[in-house]
């Protein structure tokens, strides 16, 4: 069942993927906006824009060209203030229709960025799989500590930034491989959803993953040639949106489906979060290579 | 970070035309070594071996820990050279690992299971060799940059070079540049391995190698980077002895610096 209440912010153009990169090094400027004409029309909500290492006056001059072809809010991709702030500044909001980009992404380690709010108005994807407790930074392993990054976060966001609201806020939990999950980040992830879905005072909130990261290093097909990767997304946001899950970084090409119990992606999942360590990565290779 | 990251998806690489054993140093002459493992095709089997202990390269092979303890075991009991052990069935059957997940023949999940099967066999054997007085193919200190939380593939490196038989000291994540120094000063030849995922904390692996320099070891140790934002290009800009793009790879560098 196709998913009609899913919104994907297009993840494409994003120097971190090896094609996108290729021509960005060739200055290949057309190629790029090829890609977010192509986002626009299949479907995305928003055009991620990650421009890697490059200056901030490249974002700057990006972002520009990319709302050329697009009357798609951005998503500006970058934990670089400098390059953040370029972007958000040459931001056109009337000519997204007056729709706030969202800045992907800020932690409780870059929450200065939060005053970048002054500049343009955005929505934050804030990453609570880290935190900063007691002046250390760590990341998050535990439902309740992500939970805990949860409240910090939003409330510092809704604090330093006038105006903004549960509805600007977007939770991104962090979602890890589950072919190299060992140490139960699934297990996290699924229990701080729940936790941060039941408490009221995130009302109103949205919460996405970067869900390309969920099935990254694994084949593209099973042996009966059915797919691996789309299959274990698909089962990923059919256990989470009940939880709140209504935003992904993600491809427009994949065709995500809310999948049925029985399915064999759905089981999978369902069972490696019965599973704990190594054993999940099995459970993970029996599904690929079975 | 929410960014998406096919950017590490393994990268196919040209598949390679031979089958090399890697040297634990006070191992067999290298020729006879060579004599031994060089292979055009793979797997090895039954009668390429002296002894009867193909179980223990099978078992690393299918991540088997289980069975890999049961022969690594039934083998020292049976009076087996653990330094055998490991030049013929176990640092073969990881290279196998390695030569498969190059060729898209296995993925992250078999990297990681085969380097626990092979942890398990090394971790009962290598107090053996160290009473011997053998030492582990190098000595590596892996962690990620000062600033930087991510671990995931920091920790596929980590696992790899371990069931590449190399000792690893992971020093975790957010490391700052003097933590490494310390501990790639206790001996030389240490090769430290850095991991970055973000463009705002990659530039911290140059202040590693700064500390390094200043510290008076650049010149007896190497730097290994890696991470989605790492390049060749930049590993060259930094002067960094190599680059690697995946974990197995990583193993095949280790091995070039020590």
């Amino acid at each position: 069942m196709p998913i009609s209440n899913l919104t994907i912010i297009g993840e494409t153009i994003n120097d971190s993927v090896p094609s996108t990169k290729k021509l960005f090094d060739a200055g290949d400027i057309d190629g790029i906006l090829e890609l977010a004409r192509m986002q626009d029309e299949k479907g995305a909500a928003y055009i991620d824009v990650n421009v890697g290492p490059r200056s901030a006056e490249f974002m700057a001059e990006m972002v520009c060209k990319v709302q050329a072809v697009t009357a798609k809010p951005l998503s500006i991709d970058t934990p670089d203030p400098a390059i953040a702030e370029a972007g958000l500044k040459a931001y056109d909001r009337a000519r997204a229709g007056g729709k706030k980009p969202i800045l992907n992404s800020i932690s409780a380690l870059r929450a200065e960025m939060f005053d970048l709010y002054k500049v343009c108005p955005f929505r934050p994807i804030l990453l609570v799989s880290e935190n900063v407790i007691d002046g250390c930074s760590k990341p998050c392993h535990t439902a309740d500590e992500t939970y805990q990054a949860a409240q910090q976060l939003v409330g510092n966001f809704l604090a330093r930034c006038p105006g903004a609201t549960n509805d600007d806020c977007i939770i991104d939990p962090g979602i890890a491989p589950i072919g190299s999950d060992s140490e139960g980040n699934i297990h996290r992830l699924v229990a701080a959803m729940e936790r941060i879905h039941a408490d009221p005072k995130f009302a109103g909130c949205h919460a996405s993953v970067g869900l390309s990261n969920f099935t990254v290093m694994l084949p593209s097909k099973r042996p009966d040639g059915s797919p691996v990767k789309g299959a274990l997304e698909s089962a990923f946001l059919t256990k989470v949106m009940p939880l709140g899950l209504d935003m992904v970084i993600g491809s427009v090409k994949r065709n995500y489906n809310l999948l049925p119990p029985d399915h064999p992606a759905m089981v999978c999942l369902e069972d490696c979060l019965k599973q704990k360590g190594f054993d999940v990565l099995m459970r993970v290779r029996d599904f690929y290579a079975s | 970070m929410a960014t998406p990251s096919p950017e590490r998806e393994p990268k196919l690489e040209s598949q390679r035309s031979s089958y090399s054993p890697v040297d634990w140093q006070g191992a067999l002459p290298t020729v006879i070594m060579e004599g031994l493992y060089t292979l055009t095709t793979s797997p090895c089997r039954g009668e390429r071996f002296m002894s009867d202990y193909t179980e223990l390269y099978d078992a690393i092979l299918a991540g088997n820990a289980k069975k890999a303890e049961q022969v690594t075991k039934a083998a020292l009991a049976e009076k087996v050279d653990p330094s055998e052990l490991v030049k013929k069935y176990m640092i073969p059957a990881m290279d196998e690992v390695g030569k498969r997940f190059e060729c898209n023949e296995y993925f992250v999940p078999e990297l990681l299971i085969a380097a626990r099967a092979m942890k398990t066999s090394l971790e009962i054997i290598t107090p053996l060799l160290a009473a011997a007085g053998a030492e582990p193919v190098g000595r590596v200190v892996i962690g990620t940059v000062q600033g930087d939380l991510h671990d995931i593939g920091k920790n596929l490196v980590a696992s790899m070079l371990e069931g590449g038989g190399f000792q690893v000291i992971d020093l975790g994540v957010d490391v700052p540049p003097e933590r490494f120094v310390e501990v790639a000063k206790e001996k030389d030849g240490t090769i430290v391995a850095l991991s970055a995922l973000l463009t705002t904390t990659m530039s911290m692996m140059k202040n590693v190698i700064a500390a390094l320099e200043k510290a008076g070891l650049r010149s007896t140790t190497k730097v290994m980077i890696g991470g989605a934002p790492i390049t060749q290009q930049y590993a060259d800009e930094i002067g960094a002895d190599g680059y690697s793009d995946n974990a197995s790879a990583a193993v095949a560098l280790a091995r070039k610096l020590v």
